[in-house]
């Protein structure tokens, strides 16, 4: 049975090989019939792959342990939804999963595109069918998911999961991720295909539009769940740590929302050509590089696979190869890509535009030296210098807080340039709403407020502002028009401006993140040793630690701490933190407990019990937390808002 | 000055600008990750003492000791894994100055302790300890904690 999948695999590198060639004799000899060969190979590497995929998923769900990869990644003890979701528990799996969402992407491209573009489509194809064709290759010869193990070695149980992967944000977070990472390749397809054919007008970005939002939007998901999954369940009473791989997820997105954002440009002044496709590019091969990061464990991890030095050099290969034709093509078209107009003012907003650029770039620069000073300073110094939170943190506010300020500045500032009169229109209601959102928080937390908590409620506050002003102005228009309520109108816009309006929602989102994320700077935290009936006090808390008893009996044991939370002398909650030892895995692993409120969670860790019958708790006070997950939420409504499908709306040029 | 000596100059002001708050983001936020192994520690040792220093080892098994009351744990680090046979050599004896162990420290976990030696050179006290669980599984995941 499993034999099948490493034919289909087989089988579809080499269709994508043929696929390859008529793509290439389609391109280069302007040769349409073979335009339609090359699609259809496209769908045929996809059902293979699909078949493939198929076949791993029944291995995990029928207990296959003559699989090497199934038995490595589940066992029999896990239920069928963790034994699923072990399909990428590890590297052969994982890229098998990200192939299959390459061929899932490239077919839907091919049959939505099927009448349009017929001069770009062999290019796009030619990428699409490379990209697939190199992890075709990783996955016959190199990682192969379908290695059997010898006859005699054959076992009756396998390894079983990691088990801070057997959750269940574990089974979306990493498809949300690789839909996002490996969805870039279409509009960096169609990038290619402008430059190979050199038509560079604006076919290519008004077509990957919605093919740029939807891996944006699965890439901004995947993010925030990998957050929630580590705060939830690796036990440090954090979200975020900088960690290498998530940096790795986190760096397309950067170059990704620059070109959401300066693309407008391109749309509404015919500037920033050679920009735009450089940050495609960019997006692109940050996405291979983050793969190439999380699998190859070039820098060490928390999440990084097992290295081996042949996936190593192929991979890095394989990215290198993919930066270098594309800056080739790029640099063969500059003379045609040379723009035709300037900036006339740096009050206009694209120059605001071009600033946020800049400042998304610099952050990605940070991110980038950052998460890979170790391997810098290893081979400069012989030592290898890992940079913490503190560094990235203090080098990114900066940037963090400038973006925040132009994207409350971006929508009111007009296009070209701005006169001082419409400024002041413009600017007094969102500039009182920052000064107000200051002076808020500066009451609700007094002496206890930190510098940058101050300055996102502030800026947050002025970009409120502005999105609520360019909403009722627009609103109190139509509904003067008579036509309209408020309510219809502000459906109308979001149907009518869907770009502009639906992003000011994405802003508002962003808006919450940030202001979760700086409600960190006021973190508590606090470690104490308790006997039962003895209480921790923390800002305000109670924690009175009641007993412990041990878990029933399952696929892991341990105990769980019961806590008593008051606040004051008014009871919240009983908090149930847990200590946790997987026996197959031999892995322990401290499951959190969370009481969460809009104004703060309080965060409990059993770091241990004790021989004496005390119990060491960890315990954290965590401002704002729930702001992120709301903002998460806002952000994707937005989203959806801006790329939702509108049947009375053609292709026609949108306004912005 | 033509528009392009105009920029340039700009330009390498705000890259002196950006490099020197680089730099000084660099020392406060450098978690020096880089370590010596037992026995280069122990070579080193005379003029380690009272140095800031990371040493990596495994934890010599029934070497941990908690104690609640002073608030701290004790145990021996080596520098062969104890599963691996041989001579496990001279242990350096720790003692870590609070309760908060992460949770693959255990005996037999590879460790990374941060800490100073004492004046006498006998017992290194750690400030921070690190585990690794052992490279059984392809994928390591456990925290930041985790090295």
């Amino acid at each position: 049975m499993s034999d099948l999948g490493a034919y289909a695999l087989r089988f579809a590198l080499l269709i994508a090989l043929l696929g390859l060639v008529a793509g290439f004799r389609a391109g280069i000899g302007r040769r349409p019939e073979w335009t339609r060969v090359a699609e259809r190979s496209v769908f045929v590497v996809s059902g293979c792959v699909a078949l493939a995929i198929g076949v791993l998923f029944a291995a995990f769900a029928s207990f296959d342990y003559q699989l090497a990869y199934v038995a490595a990644h589940s066992a029999r003890s896990m239920a069928l939804p963790y034994r699923l979701a072990a399909l990428w528990g590890g590297q052969a799996g994982s890229l098998l999963l990200w192939l299959f969402i390459l061929s899932a992407y490239s077919s839907a491209c091919v049959a939505l595109q099927r009448r349009q573009n017929r001069s770009l489509m062999p290019w796009v194809v030619v990428v699409l069918l490379a990209n697939a064709t190199f992890f075709l290759v990783l996955l016959c010869f190199v990682t192969d998911p379908f290695e059997k193990l010898p006859h005699a070695a054959a076992l009756s149980d396998g390894a079983g999961l990691n088990p801070l992967l057997q959750h269940p944000v574990m089974m979306i977070h990493p498809v949300m991720l690789y839909t996002g990472l490996v969805g870039f390749v279409v509009p960096f397809a169609f990038a290619f295909a402008a430059l190979a054919t050199g038509e560079l007008g604006d076919t290519w970005f008004r077509t990957t539009r919605r093919w740029t939002l939807v891996p944006w939007l699965f890439l901004s998901i995947g993010i925030m769940l990998g957050g929630r999954w580590a705060y939830e369940v690796l036990g440090w009473g954090g979200y975020w740590g900088w960690d290498p791989v998530e940096n790795a997820s986190f760096m397309p997105w950067l170059p990704a929302t620059a070109y959401l954002h300066s693309v407008m440009i391109q749309e509404k002044r015919n500037m920033l050509k050679t920009w735009n496709l450089l940050l495609i590019g960019l997006t692109y091969t940050l996405c291979l590089f983050g793969t190439f990061l999380t699998r190859s464990g070039v820098v060490q991890s928390v999440h990084a696979f097992a290295q081996t030095p042949l996936f190593t050099t192929v991979f890095l290969g394989y990215v290198l190869a993919t930066a270098g034709v594309f800056l080739g093509v790029l640099l063969a078209r500059r003379k045609q890509l040379r723009s035709e107009q300037r900036i006339e003012s740096f009050v206009s907003r694209e120059a605001s535009f071009l600033l946020n650029n800049w400042l998304f770039i610099a952050l990605l620069m940070v991110v980038f030296w950052g998460t890979l000073f170790p391997v810098f300073s290893e081979a400069l110094t012989g030592k290898r210098i890992a940079l913490g939170p503190k560094f990235f943190n203090g080098m990114a506010f900066v940037p963090t807080l400038l973006l925040l300020f132009l994207t409350g500045v971006g929508p009111l500032i007009a296009w070209r340039r701005s006169s001082p009169s419409l400024l002041r229109r413009q600017f007094t209601l969102p500039a009182a709403a920052g000064v107000a959102g200051g002076l808020l928080i500066w009451a609700w937390y007094g002496s206890e407020l930190e510098f940058y908590l101050l300055m996102v409620s502030a800026l947050g506050a002025f970009v409120t502002g502005t999105v609520v002003q360019e909403y009722t102005r627009a609103i109190r228009v139509r509904v003067r028009k008579g036509e309209e309520n408020a309510l219809q109108a502000f459906a109308s816009l979001l149907r009518k401006n869907q770009q502009r309006y639906g992003g000011y929602i994405v802003h508002l989102g962003v808006v919450l993140v940030l202001l979760g994320t700086a409600g960190s700077v006021l973190n508590e935290e606090r470690l104490e040793n308790v006997r039962p009936g003895s209480e921790i006090r923390l800002h305000g808390y109670r924690l009175r630690y009641l007993t412990a008893e041990a878990l029933p009996a399952q696929h892991y044991g341990g105990a769980q701490a019961r806590i008593a939370l008051y606040r004051d002398e008014q009871p919240l909650a009983v908090m149930l933190p847990e200590k946790r030892m997987y026996w197959l895995e031999q892995q322990p692993a401290s499951i959190p407990s969370i009481y969460s409120t809009l104004q703060e969670d309080l965060y409990v860790i059993l770091t241990a019990l004790e021989a004496d019958g005390s119990a060491t708790l960890k315990v954290y006070r965590n401002p704002l937390v729930s702001w992120i997950w709301i903002g998460g939420a806002v952000f994707v409504l937005g989203t959806l808002a801006v790329m939702w499908p509108h049947p009375n709306r053609g292709a026609g040029p949108r306004s912005g | 000055m033509s528009k392009g000596v105009q920029i340039a100059g700009g330009a390498t002001l705000v890259a002196l600008l950006l490099g020197w708050y680089a730099a000084s983001n660099l020392e406060a936020g450098a978690s020096f990750a880089y370590f010596k192994t037992l026995s280069e520690f122990q070579a080193a040792q005379p003029e380690l003492i009272g140095h800031h220093a990371r040493v990596h080892g495994y934890v010599a098994l029934g070497s941990i000791q908690r104690d609640v009351a002073a608030k701290q744990v004790r145990f021996h680090v080596q520098g062969e894994p104890p599963h691996a046979g041989g001579a496990p050599g001279q242990p350096l004896e720790v003692v870590f100055g609070s309760l908060e162990t992460p949770d693959l420290f255990k005996d037999g976990a590879e460790v990374v302790v941060e800490g100073r030696l004492s004046e006498a050179g006998d017992v290194f006290h750690a400030d921070k300890v690190m585990a690794k669980c052992p490279s059984k599984f392809e994928s390591a995941a456990g925290g930041p904690a985790a090295i």
